[in-house]
């Protein structure tokens, strides 16, 4: 242990190279940036950035590509809340408290929230990372396919949070998303699937394009056909910086690090990234904490469930990473390729020979996020003025990014015209009330969960038990199951006494949801 | 602003002339930064080899060559924007065997004759590993293990249509039938051995080279006609009985019909790329044949050898 401190202080030293440090702020702010472009994804940006680093030192390229991660993990929060544009997948969870209680008039409320949420996520998670990494390195190669077809299917069942309005439209929206991710080239035996002789089709719909159409460019033609009817924030709301004192953070501890710890683990996880992170952390308190019934709303644990969990997914990806040259998430696979190109294959052994740059990486970690709020603290004020601007020219903006984003996935003119026609299905779920939410939810989980579905069912000779006997998948599986009946049972008993009134949460979730859906019907 | 006829016929001609002389001005090739797309996500192993070769590259093709990662569909996406340009070797391709098994595939999205290949870079063999810890400390063990209980044995895979798939299935036409599991993320091949999912991997060692650096892994069987230098107890396939060698080999490729004087310069400073103690040690590092490279008057038909051999192996596993 105290080895262990010894090193980190030498790490934190390295850190403190000019080099390094600049790297480390770098790596901050276009994290911050490429999280608060809609469209321009995390991993993408991760992706756009390593070819700088061919000629770097390993540790400043590592520093300068892992300070992205954890600020990536972060900027998005921002457009989610404010624009109800997600920056990445992993914001997607955030906007449904963020915004409606930016709606509600307290958007520097909700960013403030999101700050604390980052901040203690990030440093507890890296707490854990150092002291961890070695021990808990193995725990990662229990997992096989079943456990995380498991995982991911309690990630489905988070639909029922989603579109508590009306469970069968959840539903219906979830189908619709997992049927446009099966569009494409069968990813186990390579059959093509309503792929209607057209190559773009071949290559299957990337998320994003249905991401960024159906939030971004459907949102744009709901205030379209409102006639940028808006008001100024200004008129509604303070753009003050509020950030919850001690004794508010104090009533949420226990949610707080119950999302960490959950962030933390998903993290660890090889194949699953922030976005699952945020998604699990969001279902479980939607289902089983104290204010679970007004989730949607713009409840505080909406919005500190998600970030301090997708933040927290940052050092527990990292763990696998370092000590077995495995990562945990898409990000962190590119990070694996930087060592690569620098001649360094992570694994057991890197703590032994290059311990001195693992910590340093540790070190810049614990940096990088208190550097990440201080730039978010600053940052928020300004941007919560941007919404003083006219609706009409931000969301000329909004389309722009929207457009370049979709371009820039494949560079494919197709995905544009993609991309305007899941606009038109967002904007028409959004007219008929119909959550936009499962439907992304499905089409980003949905190849996911078929891949490990296909090579559980390969695995173990087509028998579908292993889901429920392997301990993990069992555990994972009963939880995902209780998650799904509880609303039934729910329903079940309000039919069985018609004449009372319907109770009062229930009442007060189902108008949470509308809020979120439609904040200005 | 006069001109009288005559400036114009003088112009006129100066810019016949021109017109003349430009054909000659298309002869200096490279002409510009030749790119090279390299179809496949970055930090693999065919980014790698790009990233080696445009960086020892430069000097002696005079030019740059910028990377271009166009991952998707197999290598199939990268291949669609080399063919979509002109064939006039400005544009190149890093084109290996994963990408050229989908041609022994059904409807390849394209054939031989789209592609002219400049040199081999890499060749690789294939091996069956384990974990350190298996149960199954020889080949003998697991081909043994195989027989008594056909397609109980797990080994991890790229996926169905393949290299790999090719090989296991001619293994399994040949008695040691084992279930294949795909997956395609390097990252969940590996741990499924490691983490005892799968009982062997089908890999090229410098893809694992540090789980076999940091006694994780160990080799039973290399694919091939001899043994590899690197692992001198390790037999060879044909040692075991099954004929059968489909390497993993990275090559450059340029468009079907780019002229062959530009191919010819291309490889030639190739060539010398090969020959540098960067290179050499470049291959070392990947486990890779110390003979790897094959200028362009042999590439072509290595290439097409390749797609003979693989077809040949399906027809025996079918």
């Amino acid at each position: 242990m105290i080895e262990i401190f010894a090193q980190l202080g030498d790490g934190f030293i390295a850190c403190l190279h000019p080099t390094t440090m600049l790297m480390l702020l770098l790596g901050i702010v276009v994290g911050l940036l490429v999280g608060v472009l809609p469209g321009l994804t995390l991993v993408m940006g991760v992706v756009l950035f390593l070819p700088f680093t061919y000629k770097m030192q390993v540790t400043d390229a590592i520093v300068l590509l892992s300070a992205m991660y954890v600020s990536g993990t972060y900027g998005g929060a921002f457009t989610s809340i404010l624009f109800r544009i997600p920056g990445e997948p992993i914001h997607v969870p955030l906007l449904w408290d963020g915004y409606a209680m930016a709606r509600n008039g307290q958007p520097a409320r909700a960013l403030g929230w999101t700050l604390v949420a980052a901040l203690v996520g990030g440093l507890l998670s890296a707490v854990a990372m150092v002291m961890l990494t070695k021990s808990v390195a193995s725990f990662a190669l229990r997992f096989s396919s079943p456990e995380y077809f498991a995982i991911l299917v309690f990630g489905l069942t988070s639909v029922i949070a989603l579109g508590s309005g009306s469970l069968a439209n959840a539903v219906i929206g979830l189908a619709l998303g997992l049927l446009i991710a099966s569009v494409g080239t069968d990813p186990i035996y390579g059959a093509a699937r309503f792929t209607f002789d057209m190559p773009i089709f071949a290559d299957g719909i990337e998320f994003l394009v249905v991401m960024v159409g159906a939030y971004g460019v459907g949102e744009v033609l709901s205030r379209l056909e409102r006639g940028f009817s808006s008001k100024p924030l200004a008129t509604i709301s303070s753009t003050k910086t509020e950030l919850p004192s001690l004794a508010e953070v104090g009533q949420v501890k226990a949610m707080l690090l119950r999302s960490t710890v959950v962030g933390h683990i998903i993290g660890i996880i090889p194949g699953a990234g922030a976005t699952v992170a945020a998604f699990v952390a969001y279902g479980l308190e939607s289902q089983f904490g104290r204010r679970r019934a007004q989730m949607g709303s713009g409840v505080v644990e909406g919005i500190v469930a998600p970030q301090s969990a997708a933040t927290a997914s940052v050092g527990g990806a990292l763990i696998p990473l370092l000590a077995l040259g495995i990562p945990g998430s898409g990000a962190t696979a590119v990070i694996l390729g930087a060592f690569m190109l620098h001649g360094i294959q992570p694994g057991p052994q890197i703590m032994m020979t290059s311990s001195a740059m693992v910590y340093t990486i540790f070190a810049s970690i614990f940096i990088g996020i208190a550097m990440m709020c201080v730039l978010g603290y600053f940052a928020i004020r300004p941007l919560v003025k941007i919404l003083d601007f006219p609706e009409a020219i931000v969301s000329a903006f909004v389309m722009l990014f929207c457009f370049v984003g979709a371009l820039a996935i494949r560079s494919n003119v197709t995905d544009l015209w993609l991309m305007i026609g899941f606009g038109a299905l967002g904007y028409l779920f959004e007219r008929y009330k119909f959550p936009i939410a499962p439907l992304v939810l499905g089409v980003i989980l949905g190849p996911l969960a078929e891949e490990s579905f296909m090579n559980s069912m390969i695995s173990f000779s087509n028998d579908w038990t292993v889901f429920f006997t392997r301990p993990i998948a069992g555990t994972v599986m009963a939880l995902a199951i209780l998650t799904l009946s509880l609303p039934i049972i729910g329903l079940i008993r309000n039919r069985r006494k018609p004449s009372g009134p319907p109770s009062a949460p229930q009442l007060s979730s189902v108008g949470g949801a509308e809020r979120v859906l439609t904040p200005e019907a | 602003m006069n001109v009288s006829r005559r400036e114009v016929l003088v112009g006129g001609s100066a810019l016949a002339a021109m017109s003349v002389v430009k054909p000659a001005f298309a002869e200096e090739y490279p002409s510009r930064p030749i790119e090279l797309v390299v179809p496949w996500g970055p930090g693999g192993g065919a980014d790698q080899l790009a990233r080696k070769i445009a960086q020892l590259g430069e000097p002696e093709i005079g030019k740059p060559m910028p990377v271009v990662n166009i991952p998707g569909g197999t290598g199939a996406t990268g291949m669609a924007k080399i063919l979509a340009n002109p064939a006039d070797g400005q544009t190149a391709a890093i084109y290996i065997a994963d990408a050229h098994a989908l041609l022994a595939g059904k409807s390849p999205r394209w054939t031989m004759e789209d592609i002219t290949p400049v040199a081999v870079l890499i060749q690789a063999p294939s091996f069956i590993f384990v974990a350190q810890d298996s149960p199954h400390k020889t080949w003998d063990d697991f081909a043994k293990a195989a027989k008594e209980r056909p397609g109980a044995l797990k080994v991890a895979t790229l996926g169905f249509g393949s290299v790999d798939d090719f090989t296991l299935s001619f293994l399994g036409s040949k008695g040691v039938k084992v279930n294949q599991v795909p997956f395609s993320k390097p990252s969940e091949r590996y741990v499924s051995i490691l983490g005892g999912h799968a009982d062997a991997l089908y890999e090229q060692a410098g893809d694992v080279g540090s789980f076999l650096n940091g006694k994780q892994m160990r080799p039973l069987l290399v694919f091939g006609s001899e043994r590899f230098a690197a692992f001198p107890d390790v037999p060879c396939s044909k040692e075991a009985g099954f004929n059968i060698a489909l390497p993993q080999f990275r090559s450059i490729i340029v468009r079907g019909g780019t002229p062959p004087e530009r191919v010819k310069k291309l490889s030639d400073a190739l060539q010398k790329v090969a020959a540098t103690d960067d290179y050499k040690a470049f291959l070392k590092e990947q486990f890779a044949k110390d003979d790897s490279f094959i200028a362009s008057d042999g590439a072509g038909a290595f290439v097409a050898k390749q797609l003979d051999d693989m077809k040949a192996a399906i027809k025996q596993a079918s």
